[in-house]
């Protein structure tokens, strides 16, 4: 079953404490302040709750959060 | 003495209420927040809807995951630091210590942690749950909160923890190495790995707690956080602070006998060295808000040791035993019962000690049982932990 953007972007929220409403699609991870502990918070609820791997040093902080998005969903069809 | 330190500001969250106006309310009228739920000793926990609202419009993003350990924190030092008119100012920057009291670290985060490790045999953890739960993340958490770059650290001494912490940052501001000092403490143990574990060592109470009564059973498990904003008496004048009372003296004592049981020299030995560190006299009628816990042992040994210091002239005293409405705090208990003590002698009411069913003649002491005016000016406010580390702190009305 394909992951939706909404439950991606519910993750990021709650690990990372930002309002939701700030995850827009264009925004970068950069300029959310979404650091590296936060990478790692958000990699392990999603592959908790959704059966993949995500390597946080796969992430690239300039992606934006429907690039991140996108990326996601690719691991989960790949899994 | 080098100089007086006064209480500018004060704070708590437990099974009582979310903050000190809404836990004296229910106090002075002589409710209590025990409850007990289906097969488990009787608890007292804190709603999660308090949390919420205390920590409201804060921005704690750059602290990471919160143990309920630090929420409990940052609550009380939000409510003390609000009240103390501090927030913003100057001095939280560099003059100012921040010194918490905790038992054990985060709890929750722990179990949680543990419960993928060997129930679900996962192979890796939540990342924070080490930053989570250290012992240390809630002086951290303040500390982040305020803006504070001076000295510090969490210390820990069981259930004499928030007092421990108290007393020393009284001292420092004596001392002169700071002009502020955030301190009090904390615990979050209602956790199933910490319950199981009080419930194993065999002191919690199956009914209630009923601290010096005849039938109390043991002691009832609470949780939450209490902060005091302290201040060189100088500061806080300069600075046009509202002073809401001074904490005068502290003493501290280790039994060096046994792990958990209690020893009235070494209560004692803290408690005259308390009143020695105030200048207070023994028979200056005052509030004494004991360590009473409702075990059998510990409470027969504070009465005797309290007998054994105030003499005859303890009649003249009130002794009140909080833990029956809050329950133990652990680390976080001196902290709750010094605030809750502050209040009561600036309410002129004495709370009752709850539950008390009859007499026990091992413990005559005179308990307020009823909400009882008093005309105290002063608080002895006593900590006994496991392992006989023993605390106590006198604490008086603004002249």
């Amino acid at each position: 079953m394909a992951v939706s953007a909404e439950a991606i972007t519910a993750v990021i929220a709650a690990e990372s404490g930002l309002d939701e409403a700030r995850l827009t699609p264009d925004a970068t991870l950069k300029d959310l302040d979404i650091g590296s502990l936060d990478m790692a918070s958000v990699a392990f609820e999603l592959e908790d709750r959704f059966g993949f791997e995500l390597d946080p040093e796969n992430i690239d902080p300039e992606f934006t959060i429907a690039e991140f998005v996108a990326y996601v969903q690719s691991l989960k069809r790949a899994a | 003495m080098s100089c007086r330190v006064v209480i500018t500001g004060m704070g708590c969250i437990s099974g009582l209420g979310r903050n000190l106006a809404d836990s004296w309310s229910r106090l002075a009228q002589g409710e209590g927040a025990i409850q007990s739920e289906d097969g488990a000793e009787p608890a007292a926990a804190v709603a999660p809807e308090w949390l919420d609202a205390a920590l409201a419009g804060r921005d704690l993003r750059a602290l990471g995951k919160l143990d309920p350990l630090s929420a409990f924190a940052l609550a009380s030092a939000i409510e003390a630091v609000e009240q103390a008119g501090l927030f913003g100012h100057p001095v939280l920057s560099e003059r100012t210590a921040i010194l918490l009291g905790c038992g054990s670290g985060g709890n929750t985060t722990i179990d949680t942690a543990y419960e993928r490790l060997y129930a679900r045999r996962a192979a890796r953890v939540h990342p924070q749950t080490i930053p989570s739960s250290m012992i240390s993340a809630p002086a951290s958490h303040v500390g982040m909160l305020l803006g504070a770059h001076g000295p510090t650290f969490v210390l820990s001494s069981a259930c004499a923890s928030s007092a421990h912490a108290l007393g020393e940052a009284m001292h420092m501001i004596r001392a002169g190495r700071v002009e502020v000092a955030i301190a009090g403490g904390a615990e979050a143990c209602l956790n199933p790995g910490s319950r199981v574990a009080w419930s194993s060592l065999g002191v919690l109470a199956p009914d209630t707690c009923r601290p010096f009564s005849a039938g109390r059973k043991g002691l009832v498990l609470g949780e939450g956080a209490a902060v005091l904003v302290l201040e060189s008496a100088d500061h806080a004048e300069a600075r046009g602070a509202t002073v809401l009372g001074e904490l005068a003296g502290y003493g501290a004592s280790a039994d060096a006998g046994h792990i958990t049981a209690p020893d009235r020299a070494g209560i004692e030995a803290a408690i005259r060295a308390a009143h020695g560190d105030a200048g207070l006299a023994f028979d200056e009628p005052a509030l004494i808000s004991s360590h009473g816990t409702g075990t059998a042992l510990n409470d027969a040994a504070e009465a005797a040791a309290l007998r054994s210091v105030y003499g005859d002239g303890l009649d003249a005293h009130t002794v009140i035993a909080t833990k029956s409405a809050h329950g133990h705090l652990i680390g976080g208990a001196g902290a709750i019962e010094f605030v809750i003590g502050m209040k009561a002698l600036a309410a002129g009411i004495a709370p009752p000690v709850l539950n008390y069913s009859a007499p026990d003649p091992a413990c005559e002491l005179p308990l307020a049982l009823e909400p009882t005016p008093v005309t105290h000016r002063t608080l002895v406010s006593n900590s006994f932990a496991f392992g006989g580390l023993n605390a106590v702190l006198v604490g008086r009305l603004a002249a």
